[in-house]
Order: structure tokens, then sequence, then C-alpha cells
């Protein structure tokens, strides 16, 4: 008897330690993670307070001090550049080593492994693109063309996993609990592989979607509406400037037969909307100190923990600071004693699809000329918790991979395209950022800047003393007009891409006379620069109040140029608005609700600050009258994009009876103005809906600013509802999901002056105070101070660090 | 008293081997403890039980004071308890019945082993 109630007691405990051991579903194990001692409670507790002087980092050629200031901004300070690699490898895991892994678990496509099935269409997408293949490639460049930087990616990848080494259970990244996975060992492989997926994250292409308008619409009404240079256009790149280089000639084959297909696909997921930046600087001449000042701001998809993350690097060569990603090497966007430089994503079409012809069923042969030629199998192995791995053989061509077959998205048609892209290509970015890092000079930059293939950015540069200069830089494929704007047959050898534009020959601009150089995503150069440049999305707005704001502005100092990054000027509500309340006339008079509308709107001063209730109302008011107008081009099954608010914009304003706004299905003739007449009824109703359910309509509080946790699912570790204006195409760009992801502002004179700030904060622990302390700043248009530090100095230290 | 004094070196046990080691290993802990002090079943179980109960939420509780972070509020709406009380509620019940378990199961296994000296001292 004793036996068996001893059996039975001993059972029960058994099963109840296995049972909160083991995962149920989506229910996580439970002892692990509420065992105080070990679990998440042990994530309560902040960096300050688990401070320690002395860390153990093995292989440093000397001692390495990392001091972090009442931010939590560590500055390390090493004697050689292996140490100092090693040292960010090792602190930046510590603060962010979960997030780093699962950017690049994503971007390797293997987040069914971290969640499940669920994530399997977002894996193969990921994998059918290439990206990891492209970053194999680049790991192989860099082993043979730049061993020196390879090192360092090795000394990079070293720190973070010495950290992942001694990690203890307690101090684990509390993702890594509740999804009940640990981190694995970090590689040069996976820094590479990063930089390719901010290129996916930066680069799309429409090839699909203009092949389908080119049949829908034809090419003349195609160009009517979707010109490649729209009137008024301020390039990147100050009109009129002098191209002092003879270009390399480019054939566009006599005949041109465009693939016919039916083209129900669904695309790649595209760049969001919203994804851009601005980034400008002003000339000494134009300066209250004489010193130059430079400005960055680039827009991404507002997350946290952050994607970016502050540092000051220092060796005794150079000191440089600003934001880093964590899992590359260096500094993305920031400064030295010497140079500043900032990003903004240089969009172009440099994606293209090409229609591949297979032999027979094998998929081993494809047609190309007169021959049939060999293709490859790359079997991608996608591991899925919980289930067995799933094997999706993708076929390689010497264009790329064919990420659409009969397998994928191609809704069972007998279809398949190749993608040719540069990121599949060997290449060295991380070279561009190590040498602009030790940059002194407008020399220095540029030769940083030749190693930079993508994704493509207009590099803003300038240097205590007095350049200032713009370059936009990527491997920019040499392209005849209107090459890849539709997609191409790959049977046909004419189709190929001719070879890339020389570096030197990318558009750049230094010391133009205007006083400023600037860009924000817009036309790269004017028409008459000597290659052929396209891309679906183009930004109208920004540059143009940043053009005309930095012209106007006289004595400038670091305040007004803080105040610019925040300006919350509505430029297209400016344009549409008039137009739209003329079209409109007196049909709503008597309509007390539509009155007060229209009042508030007439009232409005174009500005979307937090308190403001007109941008709510043109929002809404614009996007109704937009989609009536597009109607008839949206209702079409093949996937198509819209022509962009600003042509929209001046068909209104040039020809509101034109024929572009007549829907041919129905009886009547539409002009634009019933379009904003059907666009503001559909407004009442929608406002009439929201002063019920949600009352206030200020623009805070419509937009509903969100910071998003990047796993969604944990909305308590996200913010939601953030007090701020802005929003898309104002140079404030912070829409609902999008927004200045990191705002630096650098004045080079005998010191440099430098104020930065980022939606988050540099914890990547949703239970540290400095997890998303930076926020409220950040919101009110605030920065945080960025001068560089010494070793010694001893105010506005939180705690130091020594690593050895 | 020897109810009072197994729990308080229970809880004593937790606080000073839960930092170095799993929670299964503390269960085991308990569990030889219970067989070498010997209290009898119901007892045990409690006493057990309430050691490491209280031992998870002193740990647990002590920890959201001093740092004063919100992270439990967070994990208790993203585990769909809603609060952080009910959070701490469940930590300091899951150790409970922990600690319970473990005990009782020490407590059984010197009951079988009580018979055994018995044995031994018959003598040949």
């Amino acid at each position: 008897m004793k036996y068996i109630g001893f059996l039975v007691v001993l059972t029960l405990t058994v099963a109840l330690a296995l049972s909160v051991s083991r995962q149920f579903g989506t229910i996580p194990p439970l002892a692990p993670l509420l065992d105080p001692y070990h679990g998440f409670w042990q994530n309560s507790i902040s960096e300050d307070e688990l401070a320690e002087d002395k860390l153990e980092l093995n292989k440093l050629s000397s001692e390495v001090k990392v001091v972090y200031d009442e931010n939590l901004i560590p500055h390390i300070f090493a004697n050689t550049q292996a140490d100092l690699y090693r040292a960010q490898g090792y602190i930046t895991a510590k603060h962010r080593l979960w997030q780093m892994e699962f950017q690049t678990m994503a971007a390797a496509g293997r987040i069914s492994e971290i969640v499940g099935p669920l994530a399997l269409d977002l894996d193969r997408i990921t994998r059918r693109k290439g990206l990891a293949y492209g970053a194999e490639k680049g790991v192989t460049f860099i082993q043979e063309n730049d061993p020196e930087s390879f090192l360092l990616l090795e000394a990079y990848a070293d720190g973070v996993n010495q950290y992942i080494d001694q990690l203890k259970d307690a101090q684990l990244p509390v993702e890594y609990k509740i999804l009940n996975y640990r981190p694995e060992h970090w590689t040069a492989f996976k820094s590479i592989l990063l930089l390719k997926y901010m290129t996916d994250m930066l680069v799309g292409d429409r090839d699909f979607e203009y092949s389908n308008l080119r049949k829908i619409l034809g090419d003349v009404m195609l160009d009517k509406l979707y010109p490649e240079y729209p009137a008024g256009v301020e390039p990147i790149i100050e009109a009129g400037h002098k191209w002092n280089f003879n270009p390399l000639a480019v054939t566009r084959p006599d005949s041109i037969n465009y693939p016919d297909d039916q083209l129900v696909i669904d695309p790649l997921p595209q760049p969001e909307e919203g994804t851009g930046s601005n980034n400008w600087a002003v000339s000494g001449s134009k300066t209250k100190s004489g010193n130059p000042i430079l400005a960055n701001d680039p827009h991404l998809s507002l997350n946290l923990p952050s994607l970016w993350y502050s540092m000051q690097l220092t060796t005794p060569e150079y000191s440089v600071k600003g934001a880093t990603l964590p899992g590359a090497l260096g500094v993305i966007s920031g400064f030295n004693e010497n140079i500043a430089w900032g990003v903004t994503n240089a969009t172009r079409d440099t994606r293209d699809w090409y229609k591949i012809t297979f032999q027979d069923e094998s998929r081993q042969a494809y047609r190309y000329g007169e021959k049939w030629q060999q293709t490859s199998f790359r079997i991608e192995e996608i591991k899925v918790k919980g289930e067995e791995a799933y094997l999706d053989t993708v076929v390689y061509t010497h264009y790329g991979p064919v990420v659409y077959d009969k397998t994928f998205n191609s809704n069972r048609q007998d279809v398949n395209f190749a993608l040719k892209w540069n990121v599949h290509e060997g290449s060295n970015e991380q070279k561009t950022f190590l040498m602009l890092n030790a940059g002194k000079s407008h020399d220095d930059y540029n030769a940083a800047l030749d190693n930079y293939t993508a994704p493509a950015q207009n590099f803003v540069f300038a240097s205590k003393s007095g350049d200032i200069a713009m370059r936009i830089q990527g491997k920019f494929p040499l392209k005849w007009k209107g090459q890849g704007k539709f997609f191409m047959d790959g049977a046909d050898p004419r189709m190929e891409w001719q070879g890339y534009i020389p570096n030197e020959q990318n558009a750049s601009t230094l010391n133009p006379s205007r006083g400023f150089v600037s860009s924000a995503n817009q036309h790269p150069t004017d028409s008459t620069y000597p290659y052929y440049v396209f891309d679906n999305s183009f930004e109208f707005y920004r540059n143009r109040r940043i053009n005309s704001r930095l012209s106007e502005m006289k004595d400038i100092t670091v305040e007004d140029i803080q105040a610019l990054q925040f300006d919350d000027y509505y430029l297209h509500a400016a344009e549409a608005l008039p137009i739209m309340l003329e079209l409109l006339g007196s049909e709503f008079e008597n309509d007390d609700q539509a009155k007060k509308y229209i009042t508030l709107l007439k009232e409005w001063d174009f500005y979307a600050d937090p308190n403001q209730k007109g941008p709510s109302l043109f929002y809404i008011w614009w996007r109704k009258t937009y989609s009536q107008v597009w109607k008839e081009l949206s209702d079409n099954v093949a996937p198509i994009v819209l022509p962009s608010y600003y042509q929209t914009v001046l068909f209104m304003k040039n020809e509101p009876s034109g024929p572009v706004f007549d829907l041919k299905n129905t009886a009547e003739t539409e002009t634009a103005a019933a379009h904003v007449k059907q666009g503001f009824l559909e407004m009442l109703t929608d406002m009439k809906k929201w002063e019920l359910e949600e009352g206030d309509f200020s623009w805070a509080n419509y937009k509903k600013t969100t910071i998003k946790h990047l796993v969604p699912q944990f909305k308590s570790f996200s913010v939601e509802n953030v007090y701020t204006g802005g929003g898309s195409g104002i140079i404030n760009a912070t829409s609902e999901r999008h927004g200045a992801s990191w705002r630096m502002v650098v004045e080079l004179g005998a010191d440099v002056k430098a104020f930065g700030i980022y939606p988050g904060g540099q914890s990547g622990n949703p239970g540290s105070k400095y997890y998303s302390n930076f926020i409220a700043k950040w919101a009110n248009g605030e920065y945080l101070d960025f001068n560089l530090r010494t070793a010694d100095q001893t105010e506005g230290v939180l705690f130091q660090t020594i690593l050895n | 008293m020897k109810f009072i004094l197994f729990t308080f070196l229970t809880a004593l046990l937790v606080i000073v081997f839960n930092p170095f080691l799993h929670y299964w290993s503390v269960m085991l802990l308990i569990a030889i403890f219970a067989a070498l002090v010997g209290n009898k079943g119901a007892g045990a179980f409690f006493a057990g039980g309430l050691g490491m109960g209280i031992a998870w939420l002193g740990q647990s509780l002590y920890i959201s004071t001093v740092s004063g972070s919100n992270l439990p509020q967070k994990m208790g709406d993203l585990m769909g308890f809603g609060s952080d009380i009910v959070l701490l509620a469940v930590t300091a019940g899951l150790g409970f019945f922990l600690g319970a378990f473990s005990a009782l199961t020490g407590s059984l296994f010197r009951r079988l082993l009580k018979k055994k000296p018995n044995n031994i001292y018959k003598g040949y």
C-alpha cells in the first residue's frame, strides 16, 4: 500500500514538473518563465542595477573601457579596430541580443523555426527572393577581396558569441523565455545578411503592376497618368547641374516584344508606404556660426526594440558616434571629429523580372537565344516548429532565382519569372561604413562610397573643413529608356542589363552655389542626366518643403535645423485642399455638420500638429476622393499601382473636366468635382461614425501613431497612441506606423556639436526603464546630447565597465 | 512548531539554492529535505508548498518593488491574466504546488524506508 501511495505521488510530482516545463500550443513552459530566479521576473531589473565594473572578454589585445552616459549610450574606448568591433559585438549583444538575432532569422527565412507553420509563407518568400543566397555571395566576395574587413566581421561575431556563452538564464532576453528558444551563435554571414535584409526592406519594383497597366491603358495613357518626370519636380542634385563625364553608350533593341501574359499574380511585398527619409546639409555661408550643419532622419517602420542603437566608438585614431544597426559593424548614420554623414533611400528600379521558358517539366534547361541554358536547383529546408521541415525547391537561372513558379503565388497560372537583383551579386557595404567611421575628408567619403552597392542611398556629407556634398550611391544597372519598367522576356539576350553606371558617374554634387544639399527620396536628377532613371515611388512633397525652407533661411542655427526636422507643414494639403474646396462649391451649405467641417478646413493653416483637426478631415476627404477618381483602375483583378497623389492633384488643377476623371462604365460623364463631392459625402459618413465612437478627431488621436514590438502579438510591449504630429509626405514623416526612426543634427565647428534621438530606448528589454524612455522626448521634437565624450570625462556617467 | 520550522527551512532552501539551480533541482532538494526531516503526509505537503510558494512570492514581490518595473503588468496582459497581481498569485501558486508535491514525495519515500531499519535491527 505504502509503495502504491509513494508511486502515485511520485508520478504526480514528476508529471507536474514535466508539464510545467513543456510548451502547450502557444502557452510557453510555465515554470522556467515564472521561476522568479531565472524567469521573466528577472528581466524587470534595469541595466544600471546590474552594472558590473569588470567583465571578461577574451582575445582583446588590451583592455577596453565602456562608459555609459545617463541615457545608457555606451562609449567604447579601444586601442585597436579588432578590439573595438569585438567590444561592439559584445556590448550590442548585451543590450539587443534578441532583436539582432530575430531580424537575421527573418532575413534568413527562419521564422517558422520560432513560431511554427504560420510563418511558412513569409519564410518561403524571403528564401525565394534569394536573400541568404546573396549574403553567401557577399561572404565569399569579402573573404576574397577584403580579408581585413572579414577579420573585423569575425571579431564582432566573436564578441557577440562570448556574450552568448556566458549568458545566464536570468539575463536571457524575455522574448526567448516567452517563445521558448535560445540564441545560437553569431557569424560574419549574419552581419552581411542583415545588410541584405535592409536592402529588401528598402528596395521594391513595380514591374508586374506596370506590365498590367500597359496592357490595360496602352503606352500613351500610361505616360499621361504616370509620367516619369512630372511637371514641377525638384531633383536631389540641383537642377541644371553640369555632368562632367562622357557617359557609356546604351543601345536600345530596335524591336521589343514584351511578354503578353495574363498577370493575376500576388506581387512580392513592397517597401511599405512611409518608408523614406530626409537628409540635408547647409554650408557655413548660410549658418550663423559659419560652420556647416548636417541633418538626417531615416523614416522606417516604428518598432520596439528600436532598429537603431546609439554608440560612440573610439580608437586612438578616431572617435565616431551616432546610430548603429545591431548586428552590423560601426556607425551607420553619424559623425566623427572631422566629418558627418547621413543616408536616405535612393529608390530606383534595380530589380527586374524575366519570363523564363523552360524546356520541359523537369526545369533543367531554359531558352536563351537559340540555345537551352542549364538551371541549377537550390533546396531550401525550412524548419518548422512542431512539424516536419518543409522543402522548397528554387530553380536558379543566370538572371537569378525563379521566384514565381507553379508552386508559388502564381494562382496556378503556368508562368515562371526569374528575379535579377544586384543583391545577388557579391558586394561589401560593410566596408563603406568602416571607412566612413574613420573618414576625415570629402575624398575619404568618396572612397568609402565606392564600395557601396545596395540598398542605394543618398549619402549626405559635411566636413569640418567646410565642404557639403551629396552623392547618390548604389550599383545601378545601365538601362535603355524603359528597360525593366515592365517584365521582360528572359529568352531574349537583348533584354539583359548592359553593365553598370560607373561609380564616378553616379549623380553627385559638392558645394553647390545654393549653399545646401538635400534629399528626400525624390527624383535623383533632372532629365539631363545621361542615364535612364526610373522608379515608381519617388516622393514629391517633403523635398520641395525642405528646399523652399532651406532656400529662404539665413543665419541658420542648430535649433532652426531641429525645428525643420520637426516641421509639420502638410504641403500636399496646402496644394490640394484649396482646389477641393473650390470644386466642392456651395453644395453642402444647408448641412450643419458639413458646414462645421468646411469651416474647420477653411481656417486650417496646413500644419499637421497633433492638436489640429484640419489634417484628419483633409486626410479622410482626400483618400475618399482619390479612390473615387481611380475607382475604375483599382477595380481591375490584376495588381496595379495608382497614379501618384502629386499627379492626381495636377490633373484636378489643370484639367478638372478632362477625360481622366470620367468613369467609363457609368452613364454620366464624371468630372473632378463629382469625385470631390462623392469623397466629401463619404467623409461625412466616416466622420459621423468617428465622432460617435471616438469623439475627438484631432490629428494625433486620429492617426494613432503606434510603435510596435517586433512580434506584433506582444501588444503590451508596444507603445500605442503616441501624441505627436506630422504624417506621410510631411518633413516630420510620422504616420500611424512609420516615421523618423532616428533624428540627428550635427554642427561641424572646432568642437563638433551633435544631437540625436530615436523613438525607443537603448535597452532591448521591455522590463527595463531604458526600453522606451526616449519616446516622449522624440514625440515632442526634443533631442539628446550626442557630443563626443572622452574616456576620462566624469559628468553624466551612469556607470562604466572594463572589458578584459 | 515543526510545521512552521519546516516551512521556514524549505523557504530558506529555495532562497539559497534556487539562484543557482533550476526549479526541478530545487524540487529534488525539497524532496530530500522532507525525507530527512520526516513530517507526515499533509504536514509535509503544506509546509513544503508554503515554503516554496512564499519564497517565490517574496522574490517576485521583492524584484518588482525594488525595480519599479512595469514588466509584471505587461506580462500579465500578454498572458491574458490582465494584471500583475494575478501573475504574482500564479507564480506563488506554481511555487506552492511544486514545493508541496516534492515534499510529499520525500515524506512518503521516508515512510518506505522506515521499515528497513526495523528489518536491519532485527538481528540474525
